[in-house]
């Protein structure tokens, strides 16, 4: 009936010391009311983004995406490269018409003002503007030679809308992209984050500040006065990814295992960068816990709807109620993970119970790499098969 | 009538968010799901794409109970382009290209409103044929399930099972109450009273929340439909007359001016 499902979920339990990476309009670090008390709360934009920029420092620039709104001048850039180096060779103002003809059936029209701009950011792959000089297929010369009318009707007939939609690079497969005026563009994530929430009650503490002036020899006085508002926190964080979605986005199986693993490995170090240099709250998680799932995603953040309150540390009580939770879950409603992996840094019985012994995070990320490549090349077997 | 079936969903998460027609930079949520989440909810289970026709599920009836009310959560977010960029303005050009904003603006501010800390059940009544094939997906969902917004992803089963065809009403009112252990604490009576709203043709409110489809190349219009409110009564599992509870009230005076806050 429906195509066989992965889904990865990634559980991360980490502490923050007293900061504030994710704050309102007045200041103030986001909160949220959960099981009745008042949490501390990280939007998972916010961690999205973090999550973003960390994923594609290990991306090969020429992999990488970008989001802009000079597309016909990279490509124009492209055309105009030697044919020995991917380009054909044309000089620049053909280039540009040659540009211009290719991506008018995206509404990439140029903008009056700015000449190199198209009216809205694109995200796209560099790589697939490297695709679309392909389909020219040595023919541009040719086609740059064409009138108008002609040039229009010939280029009409290329893939170029299909080649955009095809052949993503990693980020926007994972993250998602939406043209509200050419829909065939749209690609629908293949990852979903969930707010980080605290495991704890917490209350936002005020740290009153001064400045001192150093060239102020009149008085005693502080040149400036001010606070700053935090909080400290245990966090839950939660975000699943559908490998099934992402292999569809991506097509091939290397790079979705290859994107599978650098994205756990991305969402699990990032860090929203809000007042890091006031609290220096770069820390890196407890534990880190791995579900895959051939059914359905399961949140296991009801863990912590009775606020947990830290009599042997946060850190250690909120570990053991996640074992708890993904093992009561398994066995009131049958939800099993196919595979559990885990890294953790906490002492307790009950989480090797529950989640197996701890793995160092590095082999946690080979062994899902083994896992997502496994179930991939099965689901390419039974495709096979169903043909 | 025995083709017919209801299909009863728990609805809980930390944040979730029910918005309705809403444009620009506010985008709100509704204090109760609306027709457009729970079918879209259903739409992602099966995996179907944004352009597919929902006109299949656009007849089933919807009921939804309040089982925890929440409270509103409003969310300040910023969005900018990551190398400097202004951000584009509202007007275009002659050509039809958006112009920049100017003077410049770097940052776009939107407020994002959620319910935090609430419960629902909802019933959707329908041909069984094609609950039981939802009830299959919600287990087997294609993309992850969300509540009114991806970041909002359900805990606990959403799927609480298929029930033979009853009214609306009933259904919702044999579900057991499904709040968390902090509202229970609060209701010390063995029955609680839950605001409920029931699509019925005869109804005597209209709600704005039917979506013709989700394609964004045209984009969502809401069309009407009529519901009518009313309240369900449910155990609440506590036994009757607590001997240390004497001094308390009656469980029941028949008239809560509070209920609907959820005190």
């Amino acid at each position: 009936m429906s195509q066989p499902t992965l889904f990865v979920e990634v559980h991360v339990l980490q502490s923050l010391p007293p900061s504030n990476a994710n704050r309102d309009d007045s200041g103030t670090p986001k909160q949220a009311v959960f099981g009745g008390a008042r949490r501390a709360r990280v939007s998972s934009q916010a961690w999205k983004r973090a999550t973003r920029v960390e994923f594609a420092e290990a991306v090969e620039p020429a992999d990488r995406a970008t989001r802009t709104k000079r597309i016909a001048a990279l490509l124009a850039e492209r055309l105009t490269r030697p044919v020995t180096d991917g380009g054909t060779g044309l000089d620049i103002a053909q280039a540009e018409r040659l540009a211009a003809a290719l991506l008018e059936p995206l509404g990439i029209t140029k903008s009056s003002k700015k000449e190199e701009q198209s009216a809205y950011l694109l995200f796209f792959g560099k790589r697939q503007l490297d695709d679309i000089v392909k389909l020219l297929n040595g023919r541009a010369a040719e086609l740059a030679a064409l009138p108008d009318k002609d040039l229009k009707a010939e280029v009409g007939k290329l893939p170029v809308v299909a080649t955009l939609s095809t052949g993503h690079p990693a980020e926007v497969a994972l993250f998602g992209r939406m043209v509200a005026d050419l829909p065939t563009l749209n690609v629908d994530a293949a990852v979903q984050v969930a707010h980080a929430l605290s495991t704890h009650a917490v209350r936002t503490e005020f740290d009153y500040y001064t400045a001192v002036d150093d060239e102020n020899t009149d008085d005693h006085g502080a040149g400036m006065i001010g606070t700053v508002e935090f909080n400290s926190s245990t966090l839950y964080r939660y975000a699943v990814l559908g490998v099934h979605q992402l292999r569809d986005n991506l097509t091939s199986a290397e790079d979705t295992r290859h994107t599978a693993v650098r994205f756990v490995d991305a969402f699990t170090r990032s860090m929203p960068t809000g007042h890091q240099n006031s609290f220096a709250h770069r820390t890196l998680p407890h534990l880190v816990l791995l579900t895959l799932r051939t059914d359905q995603p399961v949140n296991l953040v009801s863990a912590y709807e009775e606020p947990v309150v830290g009599v042997t540390g946060l850190a250690n009580e909120s570990a053991v109620r996640l074992a708890d939770e993904l093992t009561s879950i398994a066995t009131t409603w049958g939800a099993r993970p196919s595979n559990i992996l885990a890294a953790y840094n906490v002492e307790a019985d009950k989480l090797t119970e529950a989640f197996g012994p701890s793995i160092a995070f590095p082999q946690l990320l080979d062994s899902l790499g083994e896992l997502v490549g496994q179930w991939l090349a099965d689901a390419e077997k039974t495709k096979a098969d169903v043909r | 009538m025995t083709d017919h079936a209801v299909l009863v969903l728990r609805l809980a998460a930390p944040l979730q968010s029910w918005g309705g027609p809403s444009r620009y930079n506010r985008r709100e949520t509704r204090p109760q799901p609306t027709k457009s989440g729970v079918l879209g909810l259903l739409a992602a289970a099966e995996g179907r794409p944004r352009e597919a026709s929902i006109t299949d599920l656009l007849n089933l009836r919807l009921g939804v109970r309040v089982d925890q009310p929440g409270s509103l959560l409003r969310d300040y977010h910023t969005a900018s382009d990551y190398r400097g960029i202004p951000l584009p303005s509202a007007k275009v050009n002659a050509k039809g290209a958006q112009t920049k904003t100017s003077p410049p603006k770097y940052t776009g501010v939107t407020e994002r409103f959620y319910l935090q800390d609430a419960v629902f059940v909802a019933a959707l009544c329908g041909p069984a044929s094609l609950l039981e094939h939802l009830e299959h997906a919600l287990r087997h969902p294609a993309f992850p399930l969300a509540l009114g917004r991806r970041s909002c992803p359900p805990t606990g089963p959403v799927s609480l099972g298929l029930q033979d065809s009853t009214e609306l009403p009933d259904a919702l009112a044999a579900v057991p109450w499904q709040a968390s252990a902090h509202r229970r604490c609060q209701v010390r009576g063995t029955e609680v009273t839950l605001e409920a709203t029931v699509e019925d043709p005869a109804g005597d409110q209209l709600a704005v929340d039917v979506p013709d489809t989700y394609d964004l190349k045209t984009g969502t219009l809401f069309g009407r439909r009529s519901v009518r409110h009313l309240w369900v009564t449910v155990p609440t599992g506590r036994q009757a007359a607590e001997p240390a509870d004497e001094e308390a009230p009656p469980a029941s005076t028949g008239h809560d001016p509070f209920a609907l806050l959820g005190w």
